[in-house]
């Protein structure tokens, strides 16, 4: 029972951690390899918020995930922007401004396991015999509730149906008025409070350290690679797989091996089948 | 309502259009004839503006050089220089060739990510128009458009292209890959497209015969310019347009 319950546990924290990425993706085809970085400055400047100003834990968390949407907002203006279709410009710029993030906080001071964030509780649940903190019961319906808002949201509302059209075709969404620069720059700055949304439930568990930055931007990277790039559903399978598969190494193995379960499944992925689990479905293009 | 004046479009060194001259009164339905590559679709996509965003996307690649000349006039004003999306926002629209709906959206989506630009009151009532304008998309709605047929997916296109609400509407290709009769219902639409909602239409098509009884005026282009042009019954009196583009009208 352990495995199913904290195996589940660990593929929904996956899907927090890689939707952001996913999302970008999907819709503008720009790989956001800062995605790990907004990831932790999200956390530390949370952590800021409620230790340096005061404030109480949900406005800190509120405005540290406003705080990572503008910086992905910036992110695309001033940078990706430019540098659209240039898949290797993409994916080297966004790198070296994540470098620049995490090595920046690093710098400021940020280092060490000395700084975390507060959980909502400290209770233990007990389901099905197994003990559940409450922080990760909260990871759970966090998770659960993204999945909803972001289904409800791409097929509701006017801006969600355009980042689908764009994602799909995004020509022919121009032909209808839709903006792709400003899709893109919706998209990108959605991406990275996501990034932020998964540190502020995630961190409480352990302490914010940079690491976990280069950390989470290869889960996000394995995630979407073994599903398809691009493909959301293809996310959602593909979190559960790594996210059983990561736990099973760890309660089986020793839990260093975790990384070497996610580069294995990139490795694999990219030589066996390239387009992933559930790679756009090219089957659907040419009929006529 | 539109005026293309010597278009010239250069896909590296090879001409795609060549001083293309072409003109479109408002509430017409007008007629672009033309065997393939003879540039029907390049002129679409630079009225669009899509041209724009090719030429982009390949300079960016480093890909072909496309270079742009001439003058398109929409409503009297140039329009040469705007975004595709923008052009969409004054009303000028287009149906792509091989439609390009959203393929992993149902038909209802379709035509809401459509009606972007409009507002609540007009998704609603175009969205009726368009239901009683082909009414087999009603028993269609919840359906994913990549898994209809190529009949139904012209319909879809058209109706996703109404939703824009267009003051000029281009259709490029609508009839590619249809059987007779679906053309038939296809073509039907565009007289009531104009008269019901005072759109202005544009229809490029290889093939004249089933879309010159629907066309007010004409243009036959060949490689990249026009070569003819006249009402529908100058073309239709015309004896070489007769053996080129009628065969066997007789």
């Amino acid at each position: 029972m352990d495995i199913v319950i904290y195996g589940f546990i660990q593929s929904v924290a996956l899907l927090l951690m890689a939707f952001g990425f996913s999302l970008v993706y999907g819709v503008s085809r720009l790989p956001n390899f800062a995605h790990g970085a907004l990831y932790v400055l999200t956390g530390f400047v949370a952590w800021a918020f409620v230790n340096r100003a005061g404030w109480p834990y949900p406005l800190a968390v509120v405005g540290a995930l406003a705080v990572a949407g503008l910086a992905g907002l910036l992110l695309y203006q001033f940078v990706l922007k430019r540098i659209r279709g240039m898949e290797m410009s993409e994916v080297i710029a966004s790198y070296a401004i994540g470098l620049a993030i995490l090595e920046g906080l690093r710098w400021w001071g940020f280092r060490g396991g000395t700084h975390a964030l507060p959980t909502v509780s400290d209770g233990v649940a007990f389901l099905f015999d197994v003990p559940v903190d409450h922080q990760r019961l909260l990871v759970v319906g966090v998770g659960a509730a993204l999945l909803v808002g972001i289904w409800a949201y791409t097929r509701f509302s006017k801006a969600g149906l355009a980042l689908r059209a764009i994602a799909q075709d995004e020509r022919a969404a121009m032909m209808l008025g839709i903006d792709s620069d400003r899709t893109g720059m919706l998209a990108v700055a959605l991406g990275s409070a996501l990034a932020g949304l998964a540190a502020v439930v995630i961190f409480p568990l352990g302490s914010i350290v940079i690491e976990e930055g280069y950390k989470v931007l290869i889960y996000a990277l394995a995630v979407c690679v073994v599903g398809g790039l691009g493909s959301w559903v293809g996310t959602v399978l593909a979190s559960f797989l790594l996210g059983f598969a990561q736990y099973v190494t760890v309660a089986y193995g020793k839990p260093h091996y975790q990384m070497v379960v996610m580069l294995l499944a990139i490795v694999v992925t990219l030589v066996v089948r390239p387009s992933g689990l559930f790679g756009r479905q090219k089957s659907l293009e040419e009929r006529v | 309502m539109l005026e293309v004046r010597e278009l010239l479009v250069f896909y590296e060194n090879m001409l795609a259009l060549n001083n293309l001259t072409l003109r479109c009164a408002e509430g017409q339905v007008v007629g672009v004839f033309g065997a393939n590559s003879a540039g029907k679709s390049t002129l679409m996509y630079a009225v669009s503006g899509i041209l724009l965003d090719i030429a982009y996307k390949e300079k960016v690649r480093g890909g072909e050089r496309i270079t742009q000349f001439g003058e398109i006039l929409y409503e009297g004003e140039p329009v040469g220089h705007l975004k595709a999306f923008q052009r969409a926002r004054r009303g000028l629209v287009l149906c792509p060739e091989r439609r390009r709906l959203f393929p992993e959206c149902t038909v209802i989506e379709n035509l809401k990510i459509g009606g972007y630009l409009a507002t609540r009151a007009q998704v609603r009532e175009t969205l009726e128009f368009v239901l009683e304008l082909f009414p087999r998309l009603q028993e269609l709605r919840r359906r994913q458009a990549g898994f209809l047929s190529g009949g139904e997916q012209q319909m879809v296109a058209i109706g996703r292209a109404l939703m824009a609400q267009p003051r000029l509407l281009l259709l490029d290709e609508p009839l590619l890959g249809l059987a007779p009769s679906i053309q038939h219902d296809v073509m039907q639409a565009v007289p009531k497209i104009r008269s019901e909602r005072g759109v202005t239409v544009i229809v490029a098509e290889q093939y004249a015969r089933p879309v010159l009884p629907y066309v007010d005026y004409a243009y036959i282009v060949e490689n990249g310019s026009t070569v003819l042009e006249g009402t529908r019954q100058e073309l239709l009196d015309n004896p070489d347009v007769r053996a080129a583009y009628l065969g066997g009208m007789g």
